[in-house]
């Protein structure tokens, strides 16, 4: 099966600065999320991946074609998204949409045509005749979106799809992403700060940071990762308990819920002790369930491994716009 | 063609060359420019002088063919519209004022805004290179100089030949005239686009590129004047870039002064080296795009 992406040593310098560092990686068909923190090199991955940015060093494949010589042909199979509008004022909805699948290489009564089914798929056809700069945020987004899919690229590159739009918005726009990216043989790379989007849409993920890969794979992989955390519950006089178990080298999180944590044993201590320290402490264990990790704390974790100095706070770390 | 259970239909056709998409940005362009009521009463203000020159000529054939005596008062009453070529280098040349005003105001429009507004994100991240972008635009601005400038004096040049007694024998005779406007067109056609995507880029809103356009095309010449008369050196001229595509016009038409002819290949020069500048000004400021 041909790979979707692959990335073979790729580095990319600005000047000095060096945006991507040494990138490899391989992806088959599916949904893939990007994520990373502001400067982690997201955007020359994408524009590297598009065919407009020739990386420094490395080899770039993508749905089979050598990047830096056949983007043009690249181009004609892939859909990008961009997070800024990329409007052109003046034009109507339908003609803004015609206009992209032109340029994608459709005759212009095929993307005329192409352009009303899209744009009633997404549910904009009441607004095609509409001059663009009138649409709200949702609007405009779906639109773009249109404009990606009129060619029905093979890969659809989408840079923060829901950003901006309300609860509703959102929700519809990940169905819809979801239902595009569960069609056989296409893929789509969703590059976002809400990981929750990435968790409900896609099946990989790839983590950069300050231009390396310090996470891929499937989500589950990575979730899967993290073998001492657990879920604790007891019933009785925890204070000596926890106390206890912070001696034996255990983190304890304290959850809202009354007489229940979250804890991180060391890898060295077996589950055993702490039912072990319960009895010695006089309280019963009512459950130790391994913590099923959250793709949030999974990056957190792995941003922190990459810095084991740098402690990454949850609430800055998806603040990246 | 299948349709999926969501709605979405699927789409699989050979695409067509990446060339089609320099007409597809050339028509789009000037589209989004035909549609502002600005440049339509800016082109009312153009064609005044193509229909003043067009009654002109239709009123001269007429007394000619009526007043057959009266030939050469006629033809000596209406010398500046005698079918030559002067008659339509010095409409083409008369078209330059309102040429540079049109495409000062739609410049914002044709290239500004797909800098400003994200449309040059939209563009080039289709199935098509920089260049057949470059092209696309270069075509918008080159068809409004041609809609202004070339294709009234095609039009006049036919007339005058229609209008003569012997047609065939006018356009046989003349034939180098048409060869001289589409060239002198081709020329203003080139420069200008090339000057207008340079700019374009850099100042993106109209106001900017409204005074930038003032600064070279009414605020350099009376300064190359100027410098010309303190240095008694006509190679100042040369600073009125507008000078260097009317002496290459003039060369065009076989009507170069002998005076001037001796700074024609100067002029040449400078006319070239503005339009390579340009393309260096530009190509960067496009390549820079941030597209994510």
């Amino acid at each position: 099966m041909e790979s979707l992406i692959h990335l073979e040593g790729v580095t990319h310098h600005y000047g000095s600065f060096c945006a991507l560092r040494d990138v490899t990686l391989g992806f088959e068909a599916g949904a893939i999320g990007l994520v990373g923190q502001n400067g982690a090199g997201k955007t020359t991955m994408m524009q590297i991946i598009l065919g407009l940015l020739r990386p420094s060093r490395g080899k770039v494949r993508v749905l089979g074609f050598d990047v830096p010589q056949r983007g043009v042909e690249l181009r004609g199979r892939v859909g990008y998204m961009p997070e800024r509008d990329a409007l052109i004022p003046g034009l109507k909805g339908v003609e803004y949409v015609a206009l992209a699948g032109e340029l994608c290489g459709m005759r212009r009564q095929q993307a005329k045509r192409r352009a009303h089914e899209t744009l009633s798929y997404l549910e904009l056809e009441d607004a095609r005749y509409r001059n663009i700069e009138t649409y709200s945020v949702g609007m405009k987004q779906r639109l773009k979106l249109a404009a990606t899919l009129v060619h029905d690229p093979d890969l659809l590159l989408l840079d923060e799809p829901t950003a901006g739009l309300d609860p509703d918005g959102r929700a519809a726009m990940l169905d819809l992403l979801s239902a595009i990216a569960g069609r056989p043989l296409k893929s789509l790379i969703l590059s976002t700060h809400l990981l929750g989007d990435i968790e409900r849409v896609c099946r990989h993920t790839i983590i950069l940071d300050q231009g390396r890969v310090v996470g891929q794979g499937s989500i589950d992989e990575l979730r899967d990762t993290r073998p001492s955390c657990y879920q604790l519950r007891w019933q009785g006089d925890g204070r000596e308990f926890l106390n206890l178990l912070r001696e034996l080298g255990a983190t304890v999180d304290v959850l809202p819920r009354p007489n229940r944590v979250r804890l991180h044993l060391p890898e060295h201590v077996p589950t055993r002790e702490v039912f072990a320290i319960a009895l010695q402490a006089g309280v019963l264990v009512t459950g130790l369930e391994p913590e099923q990790e959250n793709l949030e704390s999974a990056y957190h974790r792995l941003i922190s491994a990459a810095h084991p100095v740098l402690t990454v706070r949850p609430e800055t770390a998806g603040a990246e716009s | 063609m299948s349709t999926l259970s969501s709605g979405y239909r699927e789409f699989s056709e050979a695409p067509r060359s990446a060339w089609w998409g320099c007409w597809t940005i050339a028509r789009a362009s000037l589209g989004l420019v035909f549609r502002r009521k600005l440049f339509w009463i800016l082109f009312a203000f153009a064609s005044l002088a193509f229909l003043f020159l067009f009654a002109v000529i239709y009123f001269r054939a007429t007394l000619l063919a009526n007043m057959p005596d009266a030939a050469p008062f006629v033809e000596r009453l209406f010398e500046r519209a005698s079918g030559n070529g002067e008659t339509y280098r010095d409409f083409m040349v008369g078209q330059e004022v309102i040429t540079v005003i049109i495409l000062a105001f739609a410049g914002s429009i044709l290239v500004g805004r797909d800098h400003q507004q994200g449309g040059m994100i939209f563009f080039l991240s289709r199935r098509i290179h920089l260049f057949h972008y470059l092209v696309g635009k270069l075509l918008a601005v080159g068809g409004l100089v041609l809609l202004v400038t070339t294709l009234p004096a095609l039009v006049l040049y036919i007339q005058f030949g229609y209008l003569t007694e012997d047609t065939l024998g006018y356009f046989k005779e003349n034939w180098r005239i048409a060869v001289a406007i589409v060239s002198f067109g081709s020329v203003m056609a080139v420069v200008l686009s090339l000057v207008l995507l340079a700019t374009g880029s850099w100042m993106q809103k109209s106001v900017p590129l409204v005074l930038s356009w003032i600064c070279i095309f009414l605020i350099m010449p009376p300064i190359a004047g100027f410098l010309r008369h303190i240095y008694d050196d006509r190679r100042w001229l040369l600073l009125n870039l507008w000078w260097d595509i009317r002496l290459i016009g003039q060369w065009c038409f076989g009507t170069v002064r002998e005076r001037h002819a001796e700074i024609l290949p100067y002029a040449s020069i400078v006319v070239i080296a503005v339009c390579v500048v340009s393309l260096l000004v530009a190509i960067p400021k496009i390549r820079a795009v941030k597209v994510a």
